[in-house]
């Protein structure tokens, strides 16, 4: 007979995010870093005084932990098999005169089914407010890791698409043509081959972009569900709308709440969903002209 | 140093002896703790929830079906029935007993444990269904409050217990009943179906042994005073009508969900040939069911099988340009037109 | 009502009229999406959607006739690599560390006029017994982590879940505890950390509960060196060498046979349920990189056990030396525990010399075939062998370990029962603590450290009756 002991869970200790000393714009670029990798510093687990967050997200197995250690010299086991890692893990650099922290995400393959990785990524992504999140995918199966991208687009507004295993693409003759899916997303795509440490300069560049908001996102937005469906959906968003006018996500909170989600739920009634909207007006600005890669 | 055979019979027996007082269910102290629990607090709850029932499906409730439901003698009913009166969570009419406000407030508390129970039971593990009930029935005068809303949300607090039945709001709202019993279907219908009552146990147990779920899409063909014959999931089913009398459907109108003809599982397919993925069966919940989605299997994907592992079972095919293993057993709940 | 709770409350109402199908709707929906961008912006070559190197491979690896021969084949030879190829460093270390730097130290603390049980527990106690657990422990698994990696880089070890998932089904387990038991012949702590990618809480205690069968690395030299003296000696010398082999590789693979037996039973008891979600992606296969492997796995392992040897075998060293140092009549504490355990290690096939080992040694396995020689010779008061009381000591000679054991009245059967008590018995202070945060549950640790040990004490008291009634 299952009792509730069962019932445990890996405790991810998702400290909130610290303050940051401040937030600037950079607009006309003026110290805009060499984009190369000469410019890099790898701090390893040095975390200290950092001014932005980077979440790297991702599908299992798509090398997220290469890309990990690529950006922060650390050498974290890396396997080929889905799931190896186990740990989040965190590590830092510092790019363009700005030190980055950065946080290595559970591999999921979906942000909406409530399991303990999910959780753990979902969380970071929406409370934890990374400046940037960083989703890695396999170019090869593309299709099956846009799932999970189009779900991150739907809580985060910063986010550049790191299109990982170029390599193994080429070698099995597939090509993709990454300037027409950054227009399509709205979000950088910078082709890496993590393994060889190819792309991760132009990584580097669009995460210090976007972080530093000289390039400005707009992220590609669900909107076809069933009809029966959307009509919750919208009547649900306007409300949400009238409370929290600053919220970035709204219609993703609306869906979520239809589903039940009691972290939503929670969130919701002790007003942290309010500190969201406050957070984020720095990206609600007017925005700029669409920057494509 | 001891002699060999005796230290073998005594060791034997020690064993036999440990195993009969510790052994997990069945053995001595299983029992006892099991006869020991709050059988008064049981007892009460039991009842309302009997007669919660009755008043649900307008079934006239008395002394006498709260002893049969009960298993007690009609003078410990009546003598509960007294209790519960003098707790003031039932009135006692000309005609039999009625809940008052308090009463249902109470039943819809212990029903909303059980049915969440058994939905946790369904979505997060996999005690087969026949055990679900009867889990579900210890853990209802169990749980907390607290642990009860905990439990709730982890699942996402769902509306719906797998046999279809509402789960009550937290402050004892629930919807009124929905659909027609399935005898009220004609030749040629189609429905799906939205109920399947879990008691008794025994007809419960055989109406899952035929492959029945909640949320199967079944078409009438025959029924007579003898038998009730239907077409789902690609089969042909018979039933006694007084099992059938144990399933509530709701009729399907959409044109485009009226699908009962045979179809092909992903499990049918040969190796190196290709499928789409037409729908997952319901009886496919929870976990499983979310992991299938999130990997890409949805209707209208294409799905090739690759290779089978060397024991024969999973098989692994290729969905989306990603190699994935399933099990026969799940392979068998995605229906797939070759 | 505030407007949160209208917010809430026209949520709730909607649920109702929206049925059970938004999930599925959801994801068919996020899925067209998807499909409509990849149309646009990818090109793939017409019907090849899997490399044909990968297709042909994974035929072959997975093939009902070659798949479990290969492997079988291929942990062999892991851990053939790992037992042949550690002895030489294994020597060299424990050269360097008891032969060259103990006696240093020795005379160091000589010098410095400190008492002699200060020295005896310092030099004798904690340093000898971090030396034995570095010099032991550190080559096996410098060879065995490398080249198990180099296999998980390749991609092989998810097939291996793969062909092995039948036998864990029937077992009412998880597919990919195959792959957790793999890590925990390493080390089970390892194993039971591993354990993280099942996602059902049921099958994920099932892993980590028997994790303590895959024999890990600290008992690897335990198993070989019995073998050698007891299985190997009963044939002549040419065929000693695979005879040993088989024994060994015999209780990996009984251990492994124990992993399904208990996972079926607990399935049908505690952690009653059936097999449930199973979906495992097979990656593409992918060229290990060699190089940076080695460094990664060499590098980080080193530091583990470094690490471990410090923090667990420095305490069980001090604790060796002091029991059989301090006298409580007579006899030391160890001789007094001995003679008093003694008639209940023999009723187990074993003796008192062994369970006060297996005692010692919880916080690391590796020193319980040198805790078992020091006692040995304690107890049975051999002259001319080791450095006195308190001292632990390997010896070279398969030969000279012959003589000491049977000097202490060690028997054929006694060898099997240590064999099988290294296979069953509670897993390392490492292990339990690791079930307890990865559980957070006192219970659960409690029954995966009990189990084990209450099996090896049934099944080695059976196997010493049975073989006392048929053999003797």
């Amino acid at each position: 007979m299952p009792t509730r002991s069962i019932l445990f869970f890996l405790t991810a200790e998702l400290s909130d995010k610290e303050k940051k000393m401040s937030n600037t714009i950079n607009s006309n670029c003026e110290d805009c870093p060499v984009h190369n990798l000469g410019n890099l510093t790898k701090l390893g687990i040095n975390m200290s005084q950092f001014d932005f967050v980077v979440a790297l997200a991702g599908n299992p197995n798509t090398g997220k932990s290469t890309v990990f250690n690529a950006l922060t010299g650390l050498r974290q086991h890396t396997g080929n098999w889905p799931g190896k890692t186990v740990t989040r893990a965190e590590g830092g650099f510092e790019f363009g005169n700005k030190r980055f922290k950065i946080v290595d995400l559970p591999g999921t393959y979906s942000l909406l089914s409530n399991s303990t990785d999910e959780e753990v990524a979902r969380d970071f992504i929406l409370f934890g407010q990374p400046d940037v999140t960083v989703i890695v995918v396999d170019a090869t199966r593309l299709e099956r890791n846009l799932n999970l991208v189009l779900q991150v687009l739907e809580i985060t507004d910063r986010a550049v698409l790191c299109l990982n295993l170029m390599d193994e693409a080429k070698r099995n003759g597939i090509a993709i043509d990454d300037r027409q899916l950054a227009k399509q997303l709205g979000i950088p795509v910078v082709p890496t081959s993590a393994r060889q440490d190819d792309g991760i300069p132009e990584l580097l560049k669009y995460i210090y972009e976007v972080a530093t908001g000289s390039y400005v996102c707009r992220p590609y937005r669900l909107e076809k569900t069933s009809p029966l469906l959307e009509k919750a959906i919208s009547q649900l968003t306007n409300k949400i709308k009238n409370e929290f006018p600053e919220l970035p996500n709204a219609r993703w909170i609306a869906l979520r709440l239809l589903e039940g989600d009691q972290k939503i739920i929670d969130s919701l009634k002790n007003g942290e969903l309010k500190n969201l909207s406050r957070n984020n007006t720095i990206v609600s600005m007017p925005k700029q002209e669409l920057v494509t890669a | 140093m001891t002699d060999p055979l005796q230290a073998l019979l005594i060791g034997g027996s020690i064993l036999l002896v440990v195993a009969v007082i510790f052994f997990p269910k069945y053995g001595l102290i299983a029992r006892w703790s099991r006869a020991k629990r709050g059988i008064k607090r049981v007892q009460i709850e039991d009842a309302l929830k009997h007669i919660y029932d009755c008043e649900y499906n307008n079934i006239p409730c008395t002394v006498q079906s709260i002893a049969g439901a009960l298993v007690i003698s009609s003078d410990d009913a009546a003598e509960l029935v007294a209790r519960l009166s003098s707790m003031g969570l039932l009135l006692t009419l000309d005609n039999g007993v009625k809940l008052t406000a308090d009463g249902n407030s109470y039943a819809l508390r212990v029903i909303r444990v059980h049915r969440l129970w058994e939905r946790y039971l369904a979505d997060e593990t996999s005690v087969p269904q026949t055990e679900w009930h009867s889990s579900a029935e210890l853990q209802e005068h169990k749980l907390t409050p607290a642990q009860t809303e905990a439990l709730a949300a982890q699942i996402g607090n769902p509306h719906f217990d797998p046999h279809g039945d509402p789960i009550p709001t937290p402050t004892g709202e629930i919807p009124p009943k929905k659909g027609r019993s399935f005898l009220s279907m004609n030749q040629g219908d189609f429905g799906v179906i939205t109920h399947i009552e879990d008691e008794p146990e025994a007809v419960f147990a055989q109406l899952s042994a035929e492959g029945l779920y909640v949320g199967m899409h079944i078409m009438l063909i025959e029924r007579s005073n003898e038998r009730v014959r239907f077409a789902a999931d690609g089969d042909e089913i018979v039933l006694a009508p007084v099992l059938a009398n144990n399933i509530t459907v709701e009729m399907l109108e959409n044109e485009k969900e009226k699908i009962v003809s045979p179809m092909d599982t992903l499990a049918s397919i040969n190796i190196g040939e290709e499928a789409t993925v037409l729908n997952i069966s319901k009886a496919c919940r929870g976990q499983q069911r979310r992991r299938l989605l999130d990997l890409g299997i949805v209707p209208g994907t294409k799905v090739r099988a690759e290779m089978r592992s060397a024991s024969g079972d999973p098989t692994a095919y290729n969905v989306r340009g990603a190699l994935v293993a399933l099990r026969k057993q799940h392979a068998q709940m995605i229906f797939v037109q070759k | 009502m505030t407007n949160k709770e209208s917010i809430l409350s026209t949520a709730n109402a909607l649920r109702w009229e929206i049925g059970e199908n938004i999930h599925d709707s959801l994801v068919e929906s996020i899925y067209k999406e998807a499909q409509s961008i990849t149309s646009n912006v990818v090109k793939t070559p017409a019907e090849k959607a899997r490399f044909n190197f990968d297709v042909t491979l994974d035929r072959i690896l997975t093939s009902r006739w070659l798949g479990f021969p290969l492997m079988f084949l291929m942990l062999a030879v892991v851990f053939w690599l790992t037992v042949e190829g550690a002895n030489v460093p294994s020597a060299m270390i424990a050269a360097v560390l008891v032969d060259t730097v103990h006696p240093w130290l020795r005379e160091i603390f000589a010098a410095l006029n400190s008492p002699w049980w200060l020295t005896g527990i310092m030099v004798d106690g904690v340093w000898l017994a971090m030396a034995w657990v570095v010099s032991v422990m550190l080559p096996p698994m410098a060879i065995f982590f490398p080249l198990f990696t180099l296999l998980e880089d390749f991609g092989y070890l998810p097939r291996v879940a793969f062909n092995m998932d039948a036998l864990f089904k029937k077992a009412g387990a998880h597919g990919k505890q195959a792959l957790s038991l793999t890590m925990g012949f390493g080390c089970n702590a390892a194993g039971v950390v591993a354990t993280r990618i099942i996602d059902s809480p049921r099958e994920r205690l099932i892993a980590i509960i028997t994790n303590n069968f895959s024999l890990c690395n600290g008992r690897w030299p335990t198993q070989i060196l019995i073998a050698s003296v007891f299985f190997g000696a009963l044939v002549p010398a040419h065929l000693a060498g695979i005879v040993t082999a088989g024994a060994v590789v015999g209780v990996a693979v009984l251990g492994i046979a124990f992993t399904l037996i208990v996972s079926w039973g607990l399935s049908k008891t505690i952690l009653k349920g059936e097999a449930s979600a199973f979906s495992l992606e097979l990656p593409p296969y992918r060229p290990p990189r060699i190089l940076q492997t080695l460094y990664t796995s060499l590098i980080d392992r080193t530091l583990i056990v470094l690490w471990r040897a410090i923090v667990f075998a420095a305490p069980a060293g001090a604790v060796i030396w002091l029991v059989s140092n301090i006298h409580i009549g007579d006899l030391s504490i160890a001789e007094q525990f001995i003679n008093w355990s003694n008639p209940f290690g023999i009723l187990l096939g074993l003796n008192g010399v062994i369970l006060l080992a297996y005692i010692i040694a919880i916080p690391a396995n590796e020193i319980v075939i040198p805790t078992v020689l020091m006692l040995t010779v304690l107890s049975a008061k051999l002259s001319g062998v080791g450095d006195g009381a308190g001292v632990m000591f390997e010896l070279d000679e398969t030969n000279a370990v012959a003589n000491v054991l049977q000097a202490g009245g060690w028997t054929f059967l006694t060898g099997l029962n240590l064999m099988l008590f290294s296979l069953l018995h509670n897993p390392c202070s490492t292990t339990i603590y690791t079930i307890y945060k990865e559980t957070k549950s006192v219970k659960w640790t409690t029954i995966a450290s009990i189990l084990p040990v209450v099996m090896g004490i049934v099944i080695c008291f059976f196997v010493a009756q049975l073989y006392r009634l048929i053999i003797q």
